[in-house]
C-alpha cells in the first residue's frame, strides 16, 4: 500500500488512473443506480458488448476507436430500445442478437485491418494505465452530457422508471424517456470502456449501484452512495493491482464483486435496512 | 340527471381472437360512485384500460366528458391494481405521493411550494403524512394503498379510478378505504373495479356487473339470484340497510 502511495506521487499515469476512476465513477454512480432499479443490467451489457461494432470499424477506417465506441454504443441503444418498445416479448433474444453481431462485425473489421492494434485488448479489457489527459477530458466531458440530462429530467426519468404506466397516463412520453435512458447508458459505458474495458462494464454498472440499494430510501441518495462505493473499488483495485502487476480491470471488477457479495451477507445477518 | 362525464357506447375488445368485453354501454354521470364487480378475467381492469386510453376499443367509442381523446387525461386519477414497481426501489412515500404533480410540474430536481403543500394536505387526508420518509417497499398492503390513492388525488382529478383497491388489505383497513372514498365521491366521480359485491354495495350509488357483456343496476337491486347468475356460482348474500 505504501508502495503505491509513493508511486501515485511520482508517476503521472498512476494519477492519471486515479483521476479516470473518479470521473468513471460519477457516471456509474448516477447510471448504474437506473440500470439497477430497473433491471436492465443484460440489455446494458448487450450494448456494452455491441460496441465492439462501431471500434472495429473506427480501426478499418482508421479513425478514433473511442468515437466508433460512442457512435455504436448510441445507434444500438436507440435500435435495441426501439426494437424492445414494439417486440416486448422478445427481449432477451433481442439484446442476445445484438450483444453478438455486434462483436462479431467488430471482430470482422478488425480482422481486415492491417496491423491487428494490440490496442483491441486495452478495449476488451480495459487498460485504465494508459489513460491520458485528452481521455480524461473526455470522460470529463460525457459525464457532465450525462450529468446535465439527469439534472433536467430527473423527476421525469424517476416517475418513467418507477411505474411506467403512471407515466404514460400522466401524459409523460415514456418512449421517449426510456430511449434517452439508454442513450445516456451507453455514454456511460464509453466513460468505463476506459477503465475495465467492454467486457467488464456490466460489473461496475450494476455492482456498486446494487450495493447502495440495499442502505438508501431515495435514487438521488442511491446516486450519491453508488458513486462513492465506485470511486473506492475502483482506487482500491489499481492500488491492489499495482504492487503484483495484475490487469487492473479485472481486479476492478473482483473487488467489486467481493464487495458486493459481502454486502449481501452483512445485509443478511443484520437484517434491517 | 347531472352531465355525463364518460359515454361508454357499444364497446367491444378482443386480446387476439378472445373477445373480452362485448357491446359494453354505460355512461357514468357527474360526481357519480360506481361499482364495477365481475368474477376473475370478466374484463373488469380491461375496461377500465380502454376508460383510461392505455387501450384502444376495437369497436365503439368511449367519450370522456363529451369530448372524443385523450387529451382528458389529466382529468382522471389512477390506482392501479398491482404495483409493478420492486419492493426494493429506493424511492419514499412522500416523493411517490409528488409524482402526481409531474403532468404540470416544471423540469428540474425540485417541485414548487405550492405542490409540496398540496402533496402535504393530501397525505394528511390520508393520515399518511406520519411515514412520508419511509421506503414504499416497506410499507405494508393498506399503507401502500393509501399512498397510492393519494398520489392519484394529487394529480386534482375529476374521475378518480381505482382498480381492486382492497385486494391486498384486511377487511378494517377496507372498510376505512371505502369510507375515505364515500367522503371523496361528494364532489368527485369515482369508479371503483371489485370482486367483492357485497362489501362495495354498502358504499357505492350504481353497481355495474361485467361479465364480458355488462348489466347495470342500483345497488337496491342486487338479489342473491343475480349474483349467482354473474359468477355461476351460489354467492352467500348479505344485505346492507341503506
Amino acid at each position: 500500500m505504501n508502495e503505491f502511495i509513493t508511486a501515485l506521487t511520482e508517476y503521472t499515469f498512476l494519477q492519471n488512473a486515479v483521476f479516470a476512476c473518479l470521473l468513471a465513477s460519477i457516471g456509474c454512480g448516477v447510471i448504474g443506480s437506473y440500470v439497477v432499479v430497473k433491471q436492465i443490467s443484460f440489455l446494458t451489457g448487450g450494448i456494452a458488448h455491441s460496441v465492439l461494432a462501431g471500434m472495429g470499424m473506427a480501426y478499418f477506417y482508421n479513425a478514433s476507436p473511442i468515437m466508433g465506441a460512442i457512435i455504436a454504443a448510441l445507434v444500438s441503444s436507440i435500435m435495441i430500445g426501439w426494437i424492445n418498445l414494439r417486440w416486448k416479448e422478445h427481449e432477451d433474444v433481442l439484446i442476445a442478437a445484438f450483444w453478438s453481431a455486434g462483436m462479431a462485425i467488430g471482430i470482422l473489421f478488425l480482422s481486415r485491418t492491417p496491423g491487428y492494434n494490440v490496442d483491441l485488448m486495452s478495449y476488451l479489457f480495459g487498460n485504465i494505465l494508459l489513460i491520458t489527459r485528452s481521455d480524461l477530458l473526455l470522460m470529463f466531458s460525457l459525464d457532465m452530457v450525462v450529468l446535465a440530462f439527469v439534472f433536467v429530467y430527473y423527476k421525469h426519468f424517476l416517475v418513467s422508471v418507477f411505474d411506467e404506466e403512471f407515466a404514460r397516463l400522466r401524459g409523460i412520453n415514456t418512449e421517449f424517456f426510456y430511449i434517452l435512458l439508454l442513450c445516456l447508458i451507453s455514454i456511460t459505458i464509453v466513460i468505463l470502456i476506459q477503465l475495465v474495458g467492454l467486457i467488464m462494464v456490466i460489473a461496475l454498472l450494476t455492482l456498486p449501484a446494487a450495493i447502495a440499494n440495499q442502505y438508501v430510501t431515495s435514487l438521488h441518495k442511491m446516486f450519491l452512495l453508488s458513486a462513492v462505493i465506485c470511486a473506492v473499488i475502483s482506487v482500491a483495485g489499481v492500488a491492489i493491482s499495482f504492487g503484483p502487476d495484475l490487469p487492473t480491470g479485472s481486479v476492478i471488477v473482483l473487488t467489486a464483486c467481493c464487495a458486493y457479495f459481502t454486502s449481501v451477507i452483512f445485509k443478511q445477518i443484520a437484517g434491517v435496512k | 340527471m347531472s352531465n355525463v362525464v364518460i359515454d361508454i357506447n357499444d364497446v367491444s375488445f378482443n386480446y387476439g381472437a378472445v373477445p373480452v368485453l362485448e357491446n359494453i354501454s354505460l355512461k357514468i354521470h357527474e360526481d357519480e360512485f360506481i361499482g364495477i364487480i365481475g368474477p376473475n378475467a370478466s374484463g373488469k381492469s380491461t375496461l377500465l384500460k380502454l376508460i383510461l386510453g392505455l387501450l384502444e376499443p376495437d369497436k365503439g367509442t368511449i367519450s370522456k366528458f363529451n369530448h372524443d381523446g385523450k387529451g382528458l387525461r389529466n382529468h382522471i386519477g389512477y390506482v392501479p391494481q398491482h404495483s409493478s414497481f420492486s419492493r426494493d426501489f429506493p424511492v419514499t412515500v412522500g416523493e411517490v405521493v409528488m409524482m402526481g404533480h409531474i403532468a404540470t410540474s416544471s423540469r428540474f430536481f425540485r417541485y414548487s411550494k405550492n405542490e409540496i403543500e398540496l402533496a402535504k394536505q393530501v397525505m394528511q387526508k390520508l393520515e399518511i403524512d406520519e411515514i412520508e420518509k419511509r421506503q414504499v417497499g416497506e410499507l405494508s398492503g393498506g399503507q401502500l394503498q393509501r399512498v397510492l390513492i393519494a398520489r392519484a388525488l394529487v394529480c386534482q382529478p375529476e374521475i378518480l379510478i381505482l382498480d381492486e383497491p382492497t385486494a391486498n388489505v384486511d377487511m378494517r383497513i377496507e372498510e376505512d378505504i371505502f369510507s375515505l372514498l364515500k367522503n371523496y365521491s361528494e364532489h368527485m366521480t369515482i369508479i371503483v373495479v371489485s370482486h367483492d359485491i357485497a362489501f362495495i354495495s354498502g358504499y357505492v350509488d350504481r353497481v355495474a356487473c361485467l361479465n364480458r357483456t355488462l348489466v347495470c343496476h342500483n345497488t337496491e337491486s342486487i338479489s342473491g339470484k343475480m349474483i349467482e347468475e354473474l359468477y355461476d356460482a351460489p354467492v352467500k348474500m348479505i344485505h346492507h340497510h341503506h
